[in-house]
C-alpha cells in the first residue's frame, strides 16, 4: 500500500558548503499533525557513511520497555539492562532480528547486534503487555517528529534520498513509507500524509 | 308473612350448648373452605409463577452453560495462542506444527475445530481431523464478529449441526494471528442442563429457507413429535394429562436459526402443593373434631351450670330452699349467677319464714294458729293413716273463755290481749310436751293431744279447767275466768281433721251451755249428725202429728195455798217408743234451733188450753220458759201477738221464764226482747236464779217480775244453813227490788213450811205435784183445793 505523496519543493539557492537542511511536517489520515514518527533518510552515500551506534539500550523498568520505541544504525549493539526486580524474557520473532534473551533481575545479558535493516517487534515472554521496536536504519539520518508533527535535520549533503517514515500505529509487519525526496543545497521542505494509521 | 319452607333449620328449639357448637363449627367450616379454596386458586397461580421463574431461571442458566463452554473454549485457545512454541512456529510459518499443536490442543479441552487465522482473519491452518466441511463458508460469517468481541463465543449453524466459536488473538506480542476453537452443542450440554435445572430442554434448527429440525432434545419422542408438529413455538404442551410449559430461547445463532425450548410440568410443580392441600384438608378436619369437641367443652361448661341453676330454680319453686346453689365458688358470670340465685334463695327462705310466721303463727301469744294447727292435726292423722297398723288415737280439746266478751268490753282490748296471753301460758303450762297448744281465734284455743283416747284428753281437760279456778293475775289485778273445753277423739268421733276440730268446738259450746267446763262430744250434741237429723226429723213429725203432750206443773201461793199458776213443760208421746224423756230431745233441739218451734208449740198449746183451765175467781197464770234463740229472734214478740189472738187471750196469762244464761248470751239483744215482750204485758221470770253469773245490777235493769231460785238451793237448804241463807237472801234481796219469788224444787213440807216462813211468795216441786198432763192437772187441782179446803 503507496500512501499518496504531497510535495512542496523550496527552491533555495544552493549554498557552497556541503550541508543543506530537511524540514518535514507529518500529519495522520486526518491531517492533524503525527508525532513521535520515524523519520530517515536513506540513499547509497548514506549506506556507506553508516557506524554502528554505541551504547545503545533498551531498558525494562516497573514491567515497561523504556524507550518503547529505538531507532539504531545497522550493526549497532544494544544492551537490554533488567532494572526491574522481575524476570524478563525478552524475544523477537521479526525476521529483521531473531532472538531471545532470559534476563533475570537486575542483570544484564549480553548486548544483541542489529545486523540488518527492519523493524524487530520486542516482546517478553513473561508480560505480555510489554511490546517495544527497534527500528534499524542503514543511514546515519533519522530521527523523530515533535509533538507538533515537525521533523528537521540540518548538516545533511545534498542529493536524493528516500524519505522513509514508520509509526507504531501502523499495520504490523507494515515497512515504512517511502518516497523519493531530492534535497537541494539550500535545504528542503516538505509535508507528508501518513495514511492507514490504527487509532 | 312466612314462607313455606326455610333452609335454615328450627333453631328456637335448639338447646344453648348445641347452638354454641353448630355455630363455632359452621364459622369454622367456612373460614376453612375459604381458605383451602385461596390456597388451591394461589397453588395453581404460584404453580404457573414458578415455572415462569424456573423456565427464566433455565434460560439464565442454559445460557451460562454456554457460556462456560465459551470460556473453557476461550482458555484453552488462549493456552494455545500464549505458548511460546506455538508463537515460533507461526512466526516461522511452520504449518505442520501449527497443525498439530492445534490437533493436540483442542483434542485436550474436547474442541471439534480448532483453527489458525491471520492478522487478516484468512484462514492459514486448521487441526487435522475437522469434521466441519463448511468450516470456510461460516468462518467469513463469525471472525470478524469475534475478533472485534473481547469475551465470549458465537453459536453458528454448521450444516444442520449449531456450533459454538471462540476466537482469541494470537500476540508476539502483537496479535500477529488468531485461534479460533469450536465444538458442537451436543446431548451432553442438554443433559446437564435437565440435571441442573430439571427443565427439559429441546433445541429447533433451521437454515434459511428449510423447516427446522429438532437436534439434541430431553424429551420423550412423543412429546418431541408435539414439539415439532407446534414448530417450537408455543407457550404449553399438552402431554398425557400433564401440561408442559415452554419457553423458547434464541441463541442468535449465524448462518440459519436456533432455537432452544425449556419445558417444564405443571404436575411436578403442583404435586407437592397437592399434598400440601390433603395435608391442610387433614388438619381442617382434625381443627373441626377437636374445634367441635373444644366448644362443646366450653358450651357445657356454661350450660351444665345453667341447668344446674334451672334446676335450683325449679327446687325454689317447689318450695325447697334448703339446697344451696352449685357452682357458686366459680369467678365468672356463671358463678355471679349462681349466686345472686343463692341469695335469692336464701333472701325467699327468709321471706317465707316471716310469711309463714304470719301464716301459721298467733302475734300475741306467740301459739300456733288455726291454720297451723289444722295443717299438724291432719299429718298426725295422716301419718296415722298410712301406717294404718294398730291406731293409736289422738284427741282435740278446744277451749273457751267464758264471757270473754265482758272483759273486752268492760277492761277494754289491751287487758283482753293480756289476759289471752295470760291463758296462753296458763294452758302450756299443763301440757305435756308433745301436746300441741294453738290459738284459734279471739278467745278461743285448742290443745292436740298426739296419744290420748277420750278418757285420757277428758282428765287433762278437766285438769285445764280446773287450773283455772284459781284467779289469773296481771300488774295488781285478779280477774277470774271460767273456762269451757270441748273434746273431739279420732278415730271415735271424726274421721278427718275438719269434723275433728269442728266436733271438739261443738262439745265445748254445749259444755258452755250447760256449765258443765267439760264437755266430751257426743252424736247427740251434734244437730249435723245422723243421728240428729232422724231425731230432727221426727220431732217435726211429732210436731205435725200431735205427738207432743203440754205437761203443767203447779206453782202454788204459799201465804194462800191458792194454785196460782203451772209451768207448762212439753212431753213426747212417741208412737212406738212411748213417752220420750225431755232430756232426750230438749237439749238437741236448743242446739238445732228446733226449740223455738217446740216454744212457739207450747204457746200456741197453752193459749189454747189456757181459757178451760181458769176457775171463776181463781186466775191460772202459765209459765212458759223462753230459749236464747227465742230471746235472739227480733220477730219473737210479734209470733207471741199472733197466737194470742188467734186464742183471744190476754198476755197477762202468761209468764216467761228465761234462765240467766240465755240473757248472758247476748245480753243487749236479750234485754231488747224482754223489754218489748213486757211492753206487752207478759210478765217475765228469771229461772234458776243463782247458778248463773248475772248480777243484780244488770237483773235490775231488766223488765223483770219474778226470781225463780234454782232448786239446787232450796232442795239443800233444810240441810245446808248456807243454802237456807242463799234463799233467805234471795228473797228478801227481790222483795226489795220488787219482784216476787218462787222456789222450785220443794219436795217435802219442811221446805215448804222454810219458804213459807221466810215470806217467799210461790213454790213448785214434788211435795205439791210433778208435771202432769192438763187433764190430770185439772183433777190434782180439785184434789188439792179440796185438801186446802180440809
Amino acid at each position: 500500500m503507496r500512501t499518496p505523496l504531497l510535495l512542496s519543493l523550496l527552491l533555495g539557492a544552493a549554498l557552497p558548503a556541503v550541508a543543506a537542511k530537511v524540514q518535514v511536517q507529518l500529519q495522520d489520515g486526518a491531517g492533524r499533525p503525527l508525532s513521535d514518527a520515524v523519520v530517515f533518510l536513506e540513499s547509497r552515500e548514506a549506506q556507506a557513511a553508516v557506524k554502528p551506534l554505541q551504547g545503545a539500550e533498551i531498558a525494562q523498568v516497573n514491567k515497561q520497555f523504556d524507550p518503547q520505541v529505538r531507532v539504531v544504525t545497522v550493526g549497532s549493539s544494544v544492551s537490554f539492562p533488567n532494572h526491574d526486580t522481575v524476570r524478563h524474557q525478552v524475544y523477537s520473532f521479526s525476521p529483521t532480528k531473531t532472538f531471545e534473551l532470559k534476563l533475570y533481575a537486575g542483570a544484564t545479558a549480553n548486548p544483541v547486534v542489529f545486523d540488518k535493516p527492519g523493524i524487530a517487534v520486542l516482546g517478553c515472554n513473561i508480560h505480555d503487555k510489554m511490546v517495544a521496536w527497534v527500528v534499524v536504519v542503514d543511514t546515519p539520518y533519522f530521527g523523530r517528529s515533535g509533538a507538533d508533527g515537525k521533523f528537521q535535520l540540518d548538516n545533511i549533503p545534498p542529493g536524493n534520498y528516500h524519505l522513509r517514515i514508520w509509526h507504531t500505529n501502523l499495520p504490523v509487519g507494515a515497512p515504512a513509507l517511502d518516497q523519493p525526496l531530492a534535497l537541494a543545497a539550500t535545504g528542503s521542505s516538505v509535508s507528508v500524509r501518513v495514511p492507514g494509521l490504527t487509532p | 308473612m312466612t314462607p313455606d319452607w326455610k333452609w335454615w333449620p328450627d333453631t328456637g328449639s335448639w338447646r344453648l350448648s348445641t347452638r354454641i357448637v353448630l355455630m363455632s363449627l359452621v364459622l369454622l367450616l367456612v373460614v376453612q373452605s375459604a381458605g383451602l379454596l385461596v390456597v388451591r386458586a394461589s397453588i395453581e397461580r404460584n404453580a404457573r409463577g414458578q415455572i415462569a421463574n424456573e423456565l427464566e431461571l433455565g434460560e439464565r442458566v442454559w445460557r451460562r452453560l454456554l457460556d462456560q463452554n465459551a470460556e473453557k473454549l476461550r482458555q484453552g485457545a488462549g493456552l494455545l495462542a500464549g505458548d511460546f512454541g506455538f508463537r515460533a512456529a507461526v512466526n516461522s510459518d511452520d504449518l505442520e506444527t501449527i497443525r498439530s499443536a492445534l490437533d493436540n490442543q483442542g483434542a485436550r479441552i474436547g474442541a471439534t475445530v480448532s483453527a489458525l487465522l491471520d492478522n487478516q482473519l484468512v484462514l492459514r491452518a486448521t487441526n487435522y481431523t475437522p469434521d466441519t466441511p463448511d468450516l470456510g463458508t461460516v468462518l467469513g460469517q463469525i471472525a470478524m464478529p469475534l475478533s472485534r468481541s473481547e469475551s465470549g463465543g458465537t453459536v453458528a449453524l454448521v450444516g444442520n449441526t449449531p456450533y459454538q466459536f471462540v476466537m482469541v488473538p494470537l500476540r508476539a506480542p502483537l496479535v500477529i494471528g488468531w485461534v479460533l476453537m469450536g465444538f458442537p452443542i451436543d446431548q451432553t450440554l442438554a443433559n446437564d442442563m435437565l440435571a441442573l435445572s430439571g427443565l427439559h430442554l429441546a433445541m429447533l434448527t433451521q437454515v434459511q429457507g428449510k423447516p427446522p429440525l429438532v437436534g439434541i432434545s430431553t424429551l420423550a419422542p412423543t412429546v418431541l413429535q408435539a414439539l415439532q408438529a407446534a414448530g417450537g413455538n408455543m407457550a404449553e404442551l399438552q402431554d398425557d394429562g400433564d401440561v408442559l410449559v415452554a419457553r423458547q430461547v434464541n441463541l442468535n445463532a449465524v448462518a440459519g436459526s436456533v432455537q432452544v425450548v425449556l419445558l417444564r410440568s405443571l404436575s411436578d410443580v403442583v404435586t407437592p402443593f397437592q399434598q400440601v392441600q390433603v395435608l391442610l384438608l387433614v388438619i381442617s378436619l382434625v381443627g373441626v373434631i377437636l374445634f367441635g369437641l373444644g366448644s362443646t367443652w366450653a358450651a357445657r361448661r356454661v350450660t351444665t351450670p345453667l341447668r344446674s341453676l334451672v334446676e335450683g330454680a325449679d327446687r325454689l319453686g317447689s318450695g325447697n330452699y334448703e339446697q344451696r346453689m352449685l357452682y357458686t365458688e366459680r369467678r365468672d358470670e356463671i358463678g355471679d349467677l349462681a349466686n345472686a340465685f343463692d341469695r335469692m334463695r336464701k333472701s325467699i327462705s327468709i321471706s317465707r319464714n316471716e310469711i309463714q310466721q304470719l301464716a301459721y303463727w298467733d302475734r300475741l301469744t306467740r301459739l300456733s294458729n288455726r291454720v297451723r294447727f289444722r295443717g299438724l292435726v291432719q299429718e298426725a292423722i295422716s301419718q296415722r293413716d298410712s301406717i294404718n297398723s294398730k291406731v293409736t288415737p289422738l284427741s282435740v280439746i278446744t277451749m273457751n273463755i267464758d264471757r270473754f266478751k265482758h272483759v273486752n268490753d268492760i277492761l277494754g282490748y289491751e287487758v283482753g290481749d293480756r289476759l289471752l296471753v295470760a291463758v296462753a301460758e296458763r294452758l302450756i303450762a299443763r301440757m305435756g310436751e308433745d301436746m300441741l297448744v294453738a290459738r284459734l281465734g279471739g278467745d278461743e284455743f285448742a290443745v292436740l293431744l298426739p296419744r290420748a283416747n277420750a278418757a285420757a284428753a277428758m282428765a287433762v281437760a278437766q285438769a285445764v279447767g280446773k287450773s283455772f279456778e284459781s284467779p289469773l293475775t296481771y300488774d295488781e289485778h285478779t280477774v277470774d275466768l271460767s273456762v269451757s273445753l270441748g273434746i273431739a277423739s279420732w278415730p271415735q268421733h271424726a274421721a278427718d281433721v275438719d269434723t275433728l276440730l269442728g266436733r271438739a268446738e261443738l262439745a265445748m259450746y254445749a259444755a258452755k251451755r250447760k256449765t258443765t267446763g267439760v264437755q266430751l262430744y257426743d252424736p247427740a250434741l251434734d244437730s249435723s249428725s245422723k243421728q240428729t237429723l232422724s231425731l230432727l226429723s221426727e220431732l217435726r213429725h211429732a210436731v205435725e202429728h200431735n205427738e207432743l203432750r203440754l205437761f203443767l206443773q203447779p206453782k202454788i201461793s204459799l201465804a194462800t195455798g191458792q194454785v196460782v199458776a203451772a209451768e207448762a213443760l212439753v212431753r213426747w208421746q212417741h208412737p212406738t217408743r212411748g213417752l220420750v224423756p225431755p232430756d232426750s230431745f230438749i237439749p238437741f233441739s236448743e242446739q238445732t234451733g228446733f226449740v223455738r218451734q217446740l216454744t212457739l208449740w207450747m204457746f200456741d198449746e197453752a193459749a189454747r188450753q189456757s181459757a178451760n183451765l181458769q176457775l171463776p175467781g181463781q186466775a191460772l197464770r202459765i209459765a212458759i220458759n223462753l230459749s236464747t234463740r227465742d230471746l235472739l229472734d227480733p220477730d219473737f214478740p210479734a209470733r207471741l201477738e199472733t197466737l194470742l189472738s188467734k186464742h183471744g187471750v190476754a198476755p197477762e196469762a202468761f209468764c216467761l221464764e228465761i234462765t240467766e244464761s240465755a240473757i248472758m248470751d247476748d245480753p243487749m239483744r236479750a234485754e231488747n226482747t224482754l223489754k218489748r215482750l213486757s211492753e206487752r204485758g207478759f210478765k217475765l221470770s228469771i229461772d234458776d236464779f243463782g247458778t248463773g253469773y248475772s248480777s243484780l245490777a244488770y237483773l235490775k235493769r231488766l223488765p223483770v217480775d219474778e226470781l225463780k231460785i234454782d232448786k239446787s238451793f232450796v232442795m239443800a237448804m233444810e240441810r245446808e244453813i248456807d243454802d237456807a241463807k242463799i234463799v233467805r237472801s234471795t228473797i228478801d234481796l227481790a222483795h226489795n227490788m220488787g219482784l216476787t219469788v218462787v222456789a222450785e224444787g220443794v219436795e217435802n213440807a219442811a221446805i215448804w213450811d222454810l219458804l213459807r216462813e221466810q215470806g217467799c211468795d210461790e213454790a213448785q216441786g214434788y211435795y205439791m205435784s210433778r208435771p202432769i198432763p192438763v187433764s190430770d192437772f185439772v183433777l190434782w187441782r180439785e184434789r188439792w183445793m179440796h185438801r186446802a179446803e180440809a
